[in-house]
């Protein structure tokens, strides 16, 4: 029965990426291209992580510490992210009443979604953290039993996160008030953002590289050298991988409960599923929100209008949606504090040199949450459309015009979360002169053109029957999306690197602008300019044409 | 006059030929019914009358405009019910076939007059404010044709039009559409059922593999059928080949 619960995501999997049991060329692409950047991951690591090891004993304390955290950080994001897919994959699947109509034990129901909500939330993480974690083996030239341990730790606690994920999940929906399911969602939205903040925030990261806070050096290093929280999952495999990097020593008891754990948490989840699923269950299909009445303000001509209030709409009266907007809060807030905590006056170099640096950056960081978040909400506008969008292609509306409303909607946000991070950040970092302009200029040119890339993506690779947006995210498309988006970021950030720190150098030194600057900023800026309205236009072209076909 | 012109309309996917060479027109006020069996290519001639696929060959021209040059005038002019009454979930009824009146351009007047009439007409003036996620299946169907009918363009194009309908309902729909063809409008409906399409229809178009078996009339069909005295049901088996329906009946009974 087990095998037969998968069949359906496994024949899925392989239509796919295999024509004909053939794999597509598109599919050795996709390959090619994570193996590079796995592989550009590794190598940026063992640099990272080598510079650290070859400083003294604190710099080898300090790159642990790292290493504990980013394990802490991964382990919350999985349980996370599991408890959000969870809600949608056990309750809200649109295959439910079909399987549980069906003589299915939900333990055998839970065994499907435990193994494809693993599938599709731990990916990800699991390709591009063994990189990471396999840099740490290169540089403290661990021994071989490090990789099977190192392999063996990732893999379990994928596992272990999306068994307590899901378990939690199956619970909550029975002990939670609320009637209508899909505010479970936002709710768990909203306390992941949370919990994660405070993460960040209780482990004061900054203070770890400031020995001066501690009251004496001994007391510094006692504090990096603490072995990690040794109640959680992602405290064993943390404690038992620096352990073995450190001494070359094997803690038993820590592989046995690392292998032992995911097997008790699934079991314990299929007794979960079994005595409280289908109560969990019925509620779901209970809450049908008919009861809610919302005027609507008096009818306009102007489809624009009716057009960003359709998207308004939707967007807000979607819990699993505006809850995300406590989730970006919070990004801003811990984004904007480490610009606020940073030592620069510790700093080697000049505070203003070291600042204007920090600031250029940034741009960068700024542009990579543009991508990350044009993911999560641009990309899969165009698909959460649904079966509605064959409405929208009858109506005497050109796919042209339906874009630049869509692109409407999304730039007005976008653009202001960018000016808030950028000036904000330029704002704490005491940034003055050029760099307040070149940085305003480059981050506003990498959000319009990813916000238009990612909607020229999501035509591209538009699937209508999708349930959710977060579905989105592992798809191709996605991936596609990310890589072309980040490059671009990159690219435009290359490109204004060198007349930016002409200007900024020439600026912090008191002189004036030069012709050969202006000459350079101004080719840089045409440069940049035609490259983010190009690579959106063709991306939107791209996908015209393939809504139209 | 021809507000419709089919003209050698062919849809492919892949080597299978959904639409096969179609051609046929369609006159102003007239209700036309497009009878087939599963699978025939009937929702694949709709959709490409809409708009919504691209053909492979031929034309669709509605009032003069060749749809494929000129798609947004055509769609102006024609509202599109589908089968499928999907919707947008997270806006009440009124929000919706506000958004649908704002694309089609609907004055505010007309919108109001129009609106409220078929919403009364359909029992949902009540629901109106409500979420559509709380809709029943036959009331998400009373919206969309709401949303279509209101625009009152002068061909409406209908996918199956009674599926999911109550009687009430079902009987509002028929009369309306008889009143759209008497005011001038032209219905081009899909349908399984040969009782609506007996009843409504002025003229009749089956289509079978992709393929346009004969349009007309029911005196028409009947002489095409072979079979004078027959009911549509009996046209359509003999036309669409179905005979062995027989044998498969007599052997179900045989089995009592």
């Amino acid at each position: 029965m087990r095998g037969t619960l998968l069949k359906p995501f496994r024949q899925g999997l392989s239509n796919r990426f295999l024509i004909n049991r053939r794999a597509r060329w598109r599919t050795f692409g996709v390959i090619l291209f994570g193996c590079v950047v796995a592989v550009a991951i590794y190598l940026v690591s063992v640099r990272v992580i080598g510079y650290f090891h070859s400083q003294n004993e604190l710099g080898i304390i300090l790159s642990l510490k790292i290493f504990e955290m980013a394990w802490m950080i991964i382990f919350a994001m999985l349980v996370f992210s599991s408890m959000v897919s969870g809600v949608s994959a056990l309750f809200l699947s649109r295959d439910n009443e079909i399987l549980f109509a069906a003589p299915v034990p939900p333990e055998h129901l839970y065994f499907m979604r435990y193994v494809t909500t693993s599938m599709y939330t731990t990916w990800m993480m699991v390709v591009f953290s063994l990189p990471v974690f396999g840099a740490y083996g290169r540089v403290f030239g661990a021994g071989f039993a490090y990789w099977p341990l190192m392999c063996l730790s990732v893999f379990s606690m994928a596992a272990m996160a999306s068994g307590f994920g899901l378990g939690a999940t199956v619970l909550l929906v029975n002990l939670f008030p609320a009637r209508r399911i899909r505010d479970i969602v936002a709710y768990l939205s909203l306390l992941g953002g949370i919990l994660l903040y405070l993460f960040i925030r209780l482990m004061r990261p900054e203070e770890l590289v400031d020995p001066d806070r501690f009251p004496d050096f001994i007391g510094y290093l006692s504090s990096l050298s603490s072995p990690a929280m040794p109640l959680l999952p992602a405290g064993w495999v943390s404690n038992l991988l620096t352990a073995y990097l450190q001494d070359r020593q094997i803690d038993w008891l820590l592989t046995a409960l690392i292998c032992l754990t995911p097997l008790v948490v699934f079991f314990l989840g299929e007794m979960i599923m079994k005595r409280w699923f289908f109560k969990g269950f019925s509620r779901a299909q209970e809450s049908f929100g008919g009861e809610r009445t919302f005027a609507a303000p008096p009818y306009h001509r102007s489809r624009l209008r009716w057009f960003l209030h359709k998207e308004t709409k939707l967007f807000l009266r979607d819990s699993a949606e505006w809850s995300q907007l406590f989730m970006i809060g919070a990004l801003i807030l811990v984004y904007l504090y480490n610009f606020k905590v940073l030592p620069l006056d510790r700093a080697p170099m000049p505070t203003a040199y070291l600042a204007n640096l920090i600031g250029y950056a940034n741009i960068g960081l700024a542009g990579f949450l543009v991508v990350s978040l044009c993911a999560r909400f641009v990309f899969p506008s165009i698909s959460m459309e649904k079966e509605a969008f064959d409405l929208l292609r009858a109506a005497p509306l050109s796919l042209r015009r339906y874009f630049f409303y869509k692109y409407i909607f999304y730039l007005i946000p976008f653009t202001l979360f960018t000016l808030i991070l950028l000036l904000a950040s330029n704002h704490l970092l005491k940034i003055e002169g050029p760099l307040q302009w070149i940085s305003l200029i480059t981050g506003l040119l990498i959000t319009w053109s990813v916000v238009g890339t990612a909607l020229g993506f999501g035509a591209r690779y538009a699937d209508f029957k999708m349930e959710n947006r977060a579905a989105a995210l592992g798809g191709f498309g996605a991936i596609i999306f990310l890589f072309t988006a980040l490059s671009v970021t990159l690219v435009i950030i290359f490109l204004g690197s060198f007349p930016a720190y002409r200007l900024v150098r020439h600026w912090l030194a008191g002189e004036g602008v030069s012709v050969i600057d202006w000459w350079l900023t101004g080719g840089a800026l045409a440069v940049m300019a035609t490259m983010s309205f190009a690579v959106p236009v063709v991306c939107i072209r791209r996908g015209i044409d393939r809504l139209r076909t | 006059m021809n507000i419709l012109e089919i003209i050698n309309l062919t849809k492919q996917y892949g080597d299978f030929t959904a639409v096969d060479d179609i051609s046929l027109s369609v006159a102003t006020g007239e209700i036309f019914g497009f009878l087939g069996p599963n699978g025939a290519g009937k929702t694949t001639t709709i959709k490409m009358m809409a708009g919504l696929l691209k053909p492979d060959g031929g034309r669709v021209v509605i009032n003069g405009n060749d749809l494929a040059a000129d798609p947004l005038t055509c769609k102006q002019e024609t509202a599109y019910i589908p089968d499928r009454p999907w919707l947008y979930e997270k806006l009440t009824g009124q929000e919706y076939l506000q958004f649908i009146g704002s694309l089609y351009g609907l004055a505010e007047d007309e919108f109001v007059r129009e609106s409220e009439s078929c919403l009364a007409l359909f029992d949902l003036m009540t629901w109106r404010n409500h979420l559509i996620e709380g809709y029943s299946h036959g009331m998400r169907q009373k919206l969309i044709m709401t949303s279509m009918l209101m625009l009152k363009t002068p061909l409406v194009v209908v996918d199956e039009p009674m599926v999911g309908l109550d009687p009430k309902s079902a009987r509002i729909v028929k009369e309306l559409f008889k009143n759209r063809a008497a005011a001038g409008s032209t219905i081009f409906l899909s349908t399984h059922s040969l009782e609506i399409a007996e009843e409504l229809c002025d003229r009749i178009g089956i289509i079978s593999d992709g393929r346009l078996l004969t349009v007309g009339d029911m005196a028409t069909l009947r002489q095409a059928g072979g079979s004078d005295g027959s009911d549509l049901e009996e046209i359509f088996l003999e036309l669409t080949g179905a005979w062995e329906l027989k044998e498969i009946i007599r052997s179900l009974r045989a089995e009592r």
